[in-house]
């Protein structure tokens, strides 16, 4: 039996204390969930156990002895695994080239591929795993990849396999045959630190829970005598939910009516009124189907079925160059890979969704664009030296007031916002907020999706929760607590 | 933080300006070194030399910036002499009219083809999502041998006298008139660049695509335009190669796509898309301008003159992709 102590790690970065003096202890033969909302340090703690991040204090110890390093290699030849939420696999090559990459067995100047075969049947055999070493990666299933990417990391027998969200790519009926392989290495004398977003996945692979909370230890507690409301005070304490500003009130009049809209993958059947003035939000987990319906609404991707309603019209063959002209802004959820040019000007970034309204003709109205520029810097409040510089140098609460902005320099009707918190700090999230209450006061409807149930509970007037691809409950924000939402929003 | 803000600042500043000091020194060092760089004749001549290739740089300036590559360049100005003279000759022999207006029809026909051309280029870049690079560079080989199939490989040289002008002919006795082309051709280009929603949605685009578009800007049309437009600099480069020697080919222009890419690539522009401007395409070509002339004057080996200029491009990307980093 082996076992994994930290004493004390604190990580300190500019700004923020990502962890506090956090001492726990992980023993083997037993999957350890890490859990935490976004934020929580929880990532900083598997980056230190990686050798992705350095503790700024504290100390490391496997059975006893105190381990030090400083990559990722060497704490691989220490014995501790990570399989990592993005796959690292190569999808051109076999099953066992994978998984020995880096380190086949050679036979003079050669690779010994009989013996790579070997060995990988060997390892995939022993791990339980059904899957030919000669099989391509690229003909794999999801739940296959990530079942060779822990292959993978087993062939260098680790005394500690950390699992990063490993279902979040999953099926429900894959997710079950990844846990049944999962299970099987408890029988391996190796510590398992399982991390995961999908709370209702615990019960069901975990036999502990760690919490961290604004980078402290809240506590551990065994799976068997844990119910989900004390996990949830756990993670998000008692919240305070400060409340919109009460004169915020919404009008009849429908300004975007969306009627059994259906994209035939990912939701179906969606129906919902949003008012003029009215800050609506959908709940719900990850991958149930929210950046799909905003992505469908707004055109970026098409619908199979379904209408859409823009103050009264019906609008077809919807995209995003028509519903922004119609008065429709999208700020999405990934910002740096498709919500903004972070190689771009900050001053080009704020105009991109206006382009069209830059005066008059083909010629851009360039008192017209500064003035633009000028105005969401200081209505935003974004802190910037020069509106010069690139997106990327900006930090990622000011990056999304950039996106918001170049939307709102379109004097939208409609905002649809994906995650708008998403990646940005405390501080940042309430001004974020604060634009939203702006923008509704001035009449302007906003539709949030978020998996941050709190916040929503914090800025809407109405929520609306999206579970397997419909939405199955509408709940006001003043009848229902952060537990219940999320009770709801995992399917009780 | 305000420390490293400085030292970017300054950095940049010096990296912004490499070209023009290397064209300082490369100019004041040749002028000492050859009595005969630093005459007008000369100056003169050597921007007529640039003046064909700065054209299509200009073009190309757009497509990079948009995120996009024209590799079929050589054959559009090839063909669009070709075609010039075909139908000029043709339109004549069969006495339709006068040769000294047929070219003139001949030229529209040649525009109308490349407007074509690039619009097939762009549709199939944006349609199919077919890199860029292997489109073009089909394209090229498909009108390299439609120019060579209707001139049946032969050099058409049915042109009438004043066609000569274009190429060939001076404006108040000094000034060659492909000079005076390149300038408007610049201030055109430039324009395009920096002042309409067209350059600027090219931007966008070359930075990143999908945001472009979910941002609402039509980023199929935009890089369709630029197809367009570089070929149509194709076309008035063509018309003032075949007006300079009184002939149409097929085989001109051949690896010009090299010397109008690394133009725009020493002017600054990255490769990636979404960075670049007209003003270093304009230094970049006269850089490459003056070193192939000076090579000339000092009797370097034409071979070696390919050596040296494949060698600038990869000094000059390598600059560049070290440059662009430091910003990030």
């Amino acid at each position: 039996m082996s076992v994994l102590e930290t004493q004390k790690i604190s990580k300190q970065y500019p700004g923020t204390l990502a962890l506090d003096n956090v001492t726990a202890s992980f023993e083997s033969g037993k999957i350890h969930a890490l859990i935490g909302k976004n934020g929580s340090g929880k990532s900083t703690l598997i980056n230190i156990f990686s050798g992705a991040v350095c503790p700024s204090s504290g100390k490391i110890l496997l059975n006893g002895e105190e381990i030090v390093f400083k990559s990722p290699a060497e704490a691989q030849a220490r014995g501790i695994a990570t399989v990592y939420q993005e796959l690292s696999l190569v999808p051109g090559m076999s099953v066992a080239e994978n998984i020995f990459i880096g380190q086949l067995p050679m036979k003079g100047i050669s690779v010994d591929w009989k013996k790579t075969r070997k060995m990988a049947k060997e390892l995939l055999s022993e791990l339980g795993i059904d899957i030919s070493p000669d099989e391509t990666v690229a003909n794999l299933s999801a739940w296959q990849c990530q079942m060779v990417e822990i292959a993978k990391a087993m062939r260098i027998q680790p005394k500690v396999l950390q699992l990063d969200e490993p279902t979040s790519s999953l099926a429900q009926s894959e997710v079950e045959s990844l846990f049944r392989i999962i299970r099987k290495l408890k029988e391996k004398d190796v510590i398992i630190l399982y991390i995961t977003h999908k709370l209702q996945e615990l019960w069901n692979i975990a036999d502990t829970c760690t919490v961290i909370r604004d980078g402290r230890l809240i506590g551990v507690k065994n799976m068997d005598c844990l119910d989900r409301r004390e996990l949830i005070k756990m993670m998000f304490g008692e919240v305070e939910i400060k409340t919109r500003p009460a004169e915020l009130k919404y009008s009849e009049e429908v300004v975007l009516k969306v009627e059994n809209l259906s994209d035939g993958r990912k939701f179906s059947n969606i129906n919902f009124d949003l008012h003029k003035g009215e800050v609506l939000g959908i709940a719900g987990m990850l991958g149930v189907g929210r950046t799909e319906l905003l992505s469908c609404i707004f055109g970026a991707q098409p619908a199979k079925s379904g209408s859409v309603f823009l103050n009264g019209k019906q609008i077809d063959n919807r995209t995003p160059e028509k519903m922004n002209k119609l008065g429709m802004a999208m700020t999405q959820e990934d910002r740096k890979r498709i919500g903004v040019n972070v190689n771009g000007r900050i001053y080009d970034n704020l105009c991109y969704a206006s382009l069209d309204r830059l005066g008059k003709g083909s010629i851009v109205d360039r008192k017209m664009e500064s003035s633009y520029v000028a105005r969401q810097v200081k209505n935003l409040d974004i802190k910037l030296a020069d509106t010069n510089f690139l997106v990327s140098s900006l930090s990622g609460g000011n990056q999304q007031k950039v996106v918001v902005g170049n939307w709102l320099n379109i004097e939208p009707k409609v905002i649809l916002m994906d995650e708008p918190s998403r990646g940005i700090d405390v501080n940042a999230k309430q001004q974020i907020f604060q634009i939203i209450w702006d923008q509704a006061q001035k009449g302007i409807s906003c539709l949030i999706v978020s998996t941050e149930l709190e916040e929503l509970l914090e800025i809407c007037h109405r929520i609306l929760i999206m579970r397997n691809g419909r939405i199955e409950k509408e709940v006001l924000p003043e009848n229902v607590t952060v537990e219940d939402l999320y009770a709801i929003c995992m399917g009780e | 933080m305000e420390i490293k803000k400085k030292k970017i600042s300054f950095l940049s500043t010096l990296t912004n300006y490499t070209l023009e000091v290397l064209l300082v020194v490369l100019f004041i060092a040749l002028s000492f070194i050859s009595d005969y760089f630093l005459t007008t004749t000369n100056i003169l001549n050597m921007l007529r030399n640039i003046a064909l290739q700065g054209i299509i740089a200009f073009g190309m300036t757009i497509v990079i910036v948009s995120g996009e590559l024209d590799l079929s360049i050589s054959s559009s100005v090839a063909l669009s002499g070709v075609l010039i003279g075909l139908i000029g000759g043709n339109l004549s022999n069969a006495g339709i009219m006068p040769i000294k207006y047929a070219v003139l029809v001949g030229m529209a026909v040649a525009l109308v083809i490349s407007i074509a051309v690039g619009y097939v280029n762009g549709w199939l870049i944006t349609r199919f999502k077919i890199p860029a690079m292997i489109v073009t560079l089909a394209m090229q080989n498909v009108l390299f041998g439609i120019a060579a199939v209707i001139s049946k490989g032969f050099p058409i040289v049915t042109f009438p006298e004043w066609y000569s002008f274009i190429g060939s002919g001076r404006i108040f006795g000094q000034i060659p008139v492909p000079v005076i082309i390149l300038i408007i051709m610049f201030i055109v280009t430039y324009f395009l660049l920096s002042y309409t929603k067209f350059g600027r949605a090219a931007f966008a685009c070359g930075g990143n695509a999908e945001a472009a578009r979910l941002s609402g800007i039509n980023v199929k049309r935009t890089k369709i335009q630029a197809m367009i437009l570089i070929q149509i600099c194709c076309v008035i480069s063509g018309i003032m190669l075949s007006s300079q020697v009184m002939s149409g080919t097929f085989s001109f222009a051949k690896g010009w796509e090299m010397n109008a890419i690394a133009a725009v690539i020493i002017g600054g522009a990255s490769l990636a898309g979404g960075i670049g401007n007209m003003r270093g395409t304009l230094l970049g070509i006269v850089f490459i301008g003056i070193l192939t002339n000076g090579m000339t004057l000092l009797n370097v080996n034409d071979y070696v003159q390919y050596i040296v200029r494949g060698g600038l491009i990869i000094f000059a990307v390598l600059l560049s992709t070290i440059k662009n980093k430091q910003k990030l």
